[in-house]
């Protein structure tokens, strides 16, 4: 049933991409037809295709979690997001979490993280973490997670706040800290990241519920635009939730295959077929976005309407 | 009419009873006030255990504050090596510090025993269902049942749910609650030495 569908949508993905790059205002309109719950696969070009616009004066990042293995796989994916950034010039990297499995020796900080993304490093790409479960808390004070020794902080590039929350501890301090910061926020994209996911379709793990109890009212009361997290190892687009975006993107160093439920409700696209990671260009009211494979394939791709300028 | 000194204590007693004490607990802690919400009414000897608890808190925190002072400092900006010798610095110092520590020292009987009757009266099945697969989900079973000594790094952190941290009594930010399987740990935020735990604390 899989490879029938995934067959089925290798033609229609792949127009859809040229599409994307003829105009790529376009993009909505043609993933939403494309958007059934499907496992998206198309073949590898070799120029890497790219369906972001490319902007000026726009923010540009890329997404990544559950990276910390330093297998050779980690570091395959790296290789493909550091050719992205040939053609997707972004400063800013955003750690979904697990970022050092297993021991945080100094040797394994280098392992599984520092040589991974060491090309990144050198050109001053920047990484924001947040802690999984895999994580010490101590990461905090790492120099090349930017944390500041703080478990959950916010930080802004041009009209985005970006608030890295610590999901493994979520008390009241916390809650009281994002309550009060996202309500004297005016920038016009709040981007909350995490590592549990509120909204999940995975097998293994899935929705955090008692931890979306919590926080999903003070997203929604402060208009939180969109949701990143990881702890599910593959990709998924949640269809909008209370009028937020749900992003899962968890394979960076470990793959769950054919994790994701089939016809979860949740769902709008998904990737557990391979590893992957996010690009994500924000202009103005309109965020671009790009998930790839370890491959290079462009497994989902679209853009979104700041919620707030739609009312 | 002339009040004798013994009814006057008895009206001012009374007065703190009715106005006074309810709006205390409240104020206390969140645990506090669940506690009145569930049981009607948060007992004398309920408040102590509490308030003995955040005291041992408390007196840890000092403790511990005093020989961070003393070992190598960790800024913003820190390598991993710093990171490791931190780690290793602190916590040796504290377990030194604290030689003898053990189980129920800060989880006396009393107080685990509020936690446990607490965690289980709180919540609806369906939330209780919610909150153990979170809770069990993790694969920390590694981690020893074994007070003053450090969680092993290789083990998991689970996550400790949102709900369950809104029950219990606030720590000060250097420590933290973690479940370990059933058990509920207390551990240092800044070297995971395990400060004590107490068993069977899953609502």
């Amino acid at each position: 049933m899989r490879l029938m569908r995934r067959s089925s949508s290798v033609l229609t993905t792949a127009a859809l991409i040229l599409f994307a790059f003829l105009n790529p205002t376009l993009c909505q309109t043609a993933a939403s037809r494309n958007a059934q719950g499907s496992r998206v696969s198309q073949p590898a070009r070799p120029g890497l295709p790219l369906s972001l616009p490319l902007k000026d004066g726009s923010v540009r990042f890329a997404v990544i979690g559950d990276t910390g293995t330093g297998s050779s796989k980690q570091q395959q994916i790296a290789d493909v997001m550091i050719r992205y950034r040939e053609r997707f010039p972004f400063d800013t990297v955003l750690l979904l979490g697990d970022n050092l499995y297993g021991t945080e020796t100094p040797a394994d900080y280098r392992k599984k993280f520092s040589d991974v993304y060491q090309s990144l490093l050198d050109n001053k790409v920047k990484f924001y973490a947040t802690l999984g479960n895999h994580d010490e808390p101590n990461e905090r004070f790492y120099e090349n997670f930017n944390m500041n020794g703080k478990e959950y902080y916010r930080f802004t590039k041009g009209n985005v706040a970006f608030y890295s929350l610590n999901s493994n501890y979520m008390d009241k301090k916390q809650l009281e800290w994002l309550e009060s910061e996202l309500a004297k926020d005016t920038s016009e994209w709040k981007i909350c990241f995490f590592h549990h996911p509120p909204y999940s379709s995975g097998g293994k793990h899935g929705s955090d519920k008692p931890l979306r109890e919590v926080i999903e009212p003070i997203f929604v009361k402060y208009g939180v635009n969109v949701v990143l997290n990881g702890h599910d190892h593959f990709y998924e687009r949640i269809k909008p939730q209370k009028g937020i975006y749900y992003f899962v993107s968890g394979a960076g160093g470990k793959l769950r295959e054919g994790n994701v439920k089939e016809n979860s409700p949740l769902t709008d696209k998904y990737f557990d077929s391979d590893m992957s990671f996010m690009l994500v260009e924000i202009a103005k009211n309109q965020m671009y976005f790009q998930a790839v494979s370890r491959t290079g394939e462009t497994v989902d791709t679209g853009v979104l309407a700041n919620q707030k300028k739609q009312k | 009419m002339k009040l004798n000194i013994r009814e006057l204590i008895l009206f001012w007693a009374a007065f703190a009873v009715m106005f006074y004490l309810p709006s205390s607990s409240r104020a206390d802690t969140t645990f506090g006030r669940h506690q009145h919400e569930a049981q009607g009414v948060v007992s004398a000897q309920e408040k102590r255990t509490v308030a003995t608890f955040e005291q041992r808190v408390k007196d840890y925190v000092k403790l511990r504050n005093r020989i961070k002072a003393k070992v190598p400092k960790l800024s913003k900006d820190s390598t991993p090596e710093q990171i490791a010798a931190f780690e290793k610095a602190s916590v040796e110092a504290l377990r030194v510090a604290r030689a003898g520590a053990k189980p129920g020292d800060l989880f006396t009987p009393d107080m685990a025993q509020l936690i446990r009757t607490t965690l289980k009266s709180e919540f609806k099945p369906t939330e209780k269902k919610e909150i153990r697969k979170v809770v069990l989900e993790a694969e920390a079973a590694r981690a020893p049942l074994r007070v003053n000594y450090p969680y092993p790094d290789s083990s998991e952190f689970t996550e400790t749910p949102a709900k369950v941290l809104l029950r219990l009594p606030q720590l000060p930010k250097e420590v933290k609650y973690r479940y370990v399987g059933r058990n509920l740990f207390l551990v240092d935020t800044d070297n995971n030495l395990i400060i004590d735990y107490m068993l069977d604390a899953l609502p």
